[in-house]
């Protein structure tokens, strides 16, 4: 019983992560329509940089316990990038959704190079400080503290930005601008502005995420063109545009990982993609999208 | 209607060719050696922009197709003993034809970004498959691709580099010769009318009579076909078929050398793919950090000259005609 | 219905959950006719002509042409069958010129279009085919012109000219002059109609909001209103009812105004 709960644990933390990047993903596109290749290139940004902020703050003499709220700052502050890359990006805004596809990827490029050379090309990683934190115990099972926090993070940012896109008077003129750019440009939508709260908001998902995943796992430059294949095949699932299909299609993308890793590790990446395909055939705007065609 | 091609387009095409040709001759094994994948690029750029600058139909998985063109050599040179190299292009693109027809029939009801994020999906899919099933695909290392013989003759005294800058740079030339005139021919044809007027207004196009799921669906198949031919060039000239062959940035490089060379233009892929060969292969000598380079110099296109080399030519040349 | 129905709808209903948009639509359509459909917005209009054009199928009933049903058959083979639809918003292929948009249709309906590899410059019988279709319309002198360079009204020509280039045996046009000064209307309808003539074509159908045109081109006006057909008369039956004038073209001619047709005697 350890070993399923062991998988579902599993599953549910890489959920977690995955599900902010695939919100930063699905706001982007939701309200500005650009598809950001470069996601996974903000995750490892954050992972890479994240790992250099707790040696800081160790070096400065800050106490181990203090990791979390160190990566989790880190991941907010890096946010920052994304103003200047939206700045970039508003040159091909009026163009052909191709162009701005292949920006996104010449951006994937740049990035891959500024990765090796501010953090060389070895893997890096936070050792086990995950563990640090200790167990808590759930009835009978126990588990590792720092996943259970991530998690519990990964659910306060759902609702707070389901909150935020419902309830708040911003959150309604970014709904109104995803549902129609001219009408809400008419009634007074500042666009220019709310593309780059927009954008960085997705970027700060996207570094946050990063962040947080370091002290499970190790940092590589594979991961920005490895995570865009996890990210993808969860807003395909969900749908494009939807926070919704963004928890759903995370949950379902992270579970079945971690079930094909523990059965039949050869099928891991396969069986999410026979997934998306099935959902496809069945529906083919994924779980909660609007049909588009 | 610029069909029939003008004399000069003619004209420069034949010298085109004739300085391909005379390049062994002329230039350093070494560049010599960097045609070679500069042809099979060709030929598979020439497939991937049927679907993407006249059909309007951006893919982000045609490397999908240049790794089946690998792997199906290494299987028919090395496990099935088949060293045609005639058959081994002809099989590779069938192959790929048929490998195509699910994905097409299934990524064709959707357009413009569900298309590309669909069509990734399915190279990744079978890049994973390659890459994990290692009993079957050889995994990471991939599967050698063995030497194949050209019109029956096996070149078994040549070595390697003489091979393939000789003989080998020959066949490569004629096959993207008569597979551009044969690609010139779809484009310029009824259904390649078609084609563009999909391209240009799907809707509209319909109510014209024009079959655009079906189209959209053959056209598909052709550049899978184009592209496995052009894998097939790549894994002999290689020796090697390698998952990452089909992995989503191989097939963004696909679409970065379509873009530079000029998408609205037919010969802009051909520039593109060998503009980008030697443009990689001087910057991977000239800095570690070539990936950050060509990136500048994809935004800087996409930016400032979205429509390429070819387009910059193109002005050039209405300038130089007004005067 | 009659036989000679080119095109015919029996008891079409059309029903978007609680909302009826078409309630019990039946009319017919013959060789020779250039009926017109007309009423308020809101009544009913597109989707009527959306059904006609085999796009919506109809909840309840029938729609056929040529005697084949062609509930939901979708523009393609319904242009193969042989009715053209030209609409209201100007469609073009904004890249390709005035000769290559409408050698679309000529190849649709020679149904040439899977010849892979054979040559499109070099058929002289297809591009006279553009050129004959191209003249009808006044676009000869602008075949390689770039369609998105044209003018509002050429692209609307060159639309209509591409729907005619199918040899269809029925065209629809939607709100053909709109758009258009009314100086030009009378003389794109004049064209429309002759055009028709010339290619063919068998009948027309015909949706304006402009009671002119409708009273000097057609032979028949169909009048909807709240999804049901209010009146299904000749012009001069049409405009010599006044409530259903009053209805059709407004409240400005009230009752007040009994016998009043706010001038638009045929």
């Amino acid at each position: 019983m350890t070993s399923f709960f062991d998988v579902l644990i599993g599953g549910v933390f890489h959920a977690s992560v995955l599900f902010l990047v695939a919100a930063g993903l699905q706001l982007v596109f939701g309200v500005q329509r650009i598809v950001n290749l470069a996601c996974g290139s903000f995750y490892a940004l954050g992972a890479y940089f994240g790992i250099s902020a707790v040696g800081w703050a160790t070096a400065g003499g800050l106490p181990t316990w203090t990791f979390l709220p160190v990566l989790i700052v880190s991941g907010l502050v890096l946010g920052v990038v994304g103003l200047p890359i939206e700045r970039l990006l508003r040159t091909v805004y009026k163009r052909d959704e191709a162009f701005q596809l292949l920006l996104t990827f010449a951006l994937v490029l740049m990035f891959q190079d500024v990765l090796r050379f501010f953090w060389g090309a070895n893997p890096k990683q936070l050792g086990n400080l995950s563990m640090s934190y200790g167990k808590v115990a759930l009835g009978d099972v126990s588990l590792p503290t720092y996943n259970v926090l991530v998690m519990l993070a990964s659910v306060a940012i759902a609702v707070s930005l389901g909150w935020f896109l419902q309830r708040t008077r911003h959150g309604r003129i970014l709904r109104a601008t995803a549902e129609n750019r001219e009408m809400a440009a008419a009634l007074g939508a500042d666009v220019r502005r709310i593309y780059a709260s927009v954008f960085t908001l997705g970027t700060v998902l996207g570094t946050v995420g990063g962040a947080l995943v370091v002290p499970t796992a190790a940092a590589s430059l594979d991961m920005p063109v490895e995570l865009v294949v996890e990210a993808f095949a969860v807003v395909v699932i969900g749908g494009l545009g939807s926070m919704r299909g963004a928890l759903v299609g995370a949950l379902v993308v992270g579970l079945t990982r971690a079930a094909a890793i523990s059965f039949y590790a050869e099928l891991e990446v396969l069986a999410i993609y026979l997934i998306v395909i099935v959902v496809l055939v069945a529906r083919p705007a994924g779980l909660f999208g609007k049909p588009v065609e | 209607m610029k069909d029939a091609p003008g004399r000069v387009l003619l004209v420069g095409v034949a010298i085109v060719v004739v300085a391909l040709a005379a390049f062994p001759k002329v230039a350093s094994p070494y560049y010599t050696t960097l045609v070679l994948p500069a042809f099979g690029y060709a030929i598979a750029l020439l497939g991937f922009n049927l679907l993407f600058g006249f059909t309007g139909l951006l893919s982000f998985g045609h490397a999908l197709f240049v790794a089946i063109g690998a792997y199906s050599a290494a299987v028919l040179t090395g496990k099935l003993g088949v060293k045609s190299f005639e058959a081994i292009v002809l099989v590779a693109g069938i192959v790929a034809v048929i490998a195509a027809l699910p994905v097409a029939l299934l990524a064709v009801r959707y357009v413009r970004i569900f298309f590309g994020i669909l069509t990734l999906a399915f190279g990744m899919l079978f890049h994973s498959f390659l890459f994990k099933f290692y009993n079957l695909t050889g995994g990471d290392t991939g599967m050698r691709v063995l030497r194949p013989t050209l019109f029956g003759t096996d070149f078994k005294e040549l070595d390697k580099t003489t091979f393939l800058i000789g003989p080998y740079y020959y066949e490569c030339l004629a096959l993207l010769v008569v597979l551009a005139f044969a690609m010139w021919r779809i484009v310029h044809s009824p259904f390649g009318l078609h084609l563009a007027a999909i391209r240009e207004n799907p809707r509209k196009a319909e109510y014209l009579g024009v079959r655009v799921h079906r189209f959209r669906l053959l056209a598909f198949l052709i550049s899978a076909f184009y592209g496995a031919v052009g894998g097939a060039i790549l894994g002999v000239n290689i020796g090697q078929a390698d998952p990452e062959l089909a992995y989503w940035t191989h097939s963004g490089e696909l679409v970065f050398m379509t873009v530079l060379g000029g998408f609205a233009s037919f010969f802009g892929p051909l520039l593109g793919a060998f503009t980008f060969i030697f443009l990689k292969s001087e910057l991977m000598g000239a800095t570690e950090y070539w990936r950050f380079f060509l990136g500048v110099t994809l935004a800087v296109i996409v930016i400032a000259f979205p429509r390429g080399l070819m387009g910059l030519a193109s002005d050039a040349w209405t300038k130089a005609v007004r005067r | 219905m009659s036989d000679t129905a080119l095109i015919e709808t029996i008891g079409v209903k059309k029903a978007y959950g609680d909302f009826v948009a078409l309630d019990g639509v039946s009319l017919a359509v013959a060789a020779g006719e250039t009926v017109a459909i007309v009423g308020p917005n809101g009544a009913g209009k597109t989707t009527l002509v959306n059904v006609l054009t085999g796009l919506l199928k109809p909840t309840e009933g029938v729609v056929r042409f040529k005697g084949e049903d062609i509930a939901g058959i979708g523009p393609v083979l319904l242009a193969q069958r042989g009715m053209a639809r030209a609409f209201q918003l100007v469609h073009i292929f904004p890249a390709l010129t005035v000769a290559e948009t409408i050698a679309v249709a000529v190849v649709s309906h020679e149904r040439q279009s899977l010849r892979v590899v054979a040559s499109l410059g070099k058929n002289r019988a297809l591009w006279q085919r553009v050129r004959d279709v191209a003249a009808i319309f006044g676009l000869d002198g602008k075949l390689d012109s770039t369609a998105r360079l044209l003018s509002q009204g050429e692209k609307k020509l060159l639309d209509i000219a591409s729907a005619f280039a199918l040899v269809p045996e029925v065209i629809l046009l939607d709100e053909p002059t709109s758009g258009v000064s009314s100086g030009d209307k009378h003389a794109i309808m004049r064209t429309l109609v002759d055009a028709a003539q010339r290619a063919g074509v068998k009948a027309i159908l015909l949706v304006e909001h402009d009671m002119d045109l409708v009273a000097e081109y057609s032979t028949r006006i169909v009048a909807l209103q709240g999804g049901k057909v209010l009146a299904d008369r000749a012009p001069d039956a049409f405009f010599a009812d006044p409530e259903i004038v009053a209805a059709i073209v407004g409240k400005r001619v009230g009752r007040l105004a009994a016998g009043h047709t706010a001038g638009r005697a045929p």
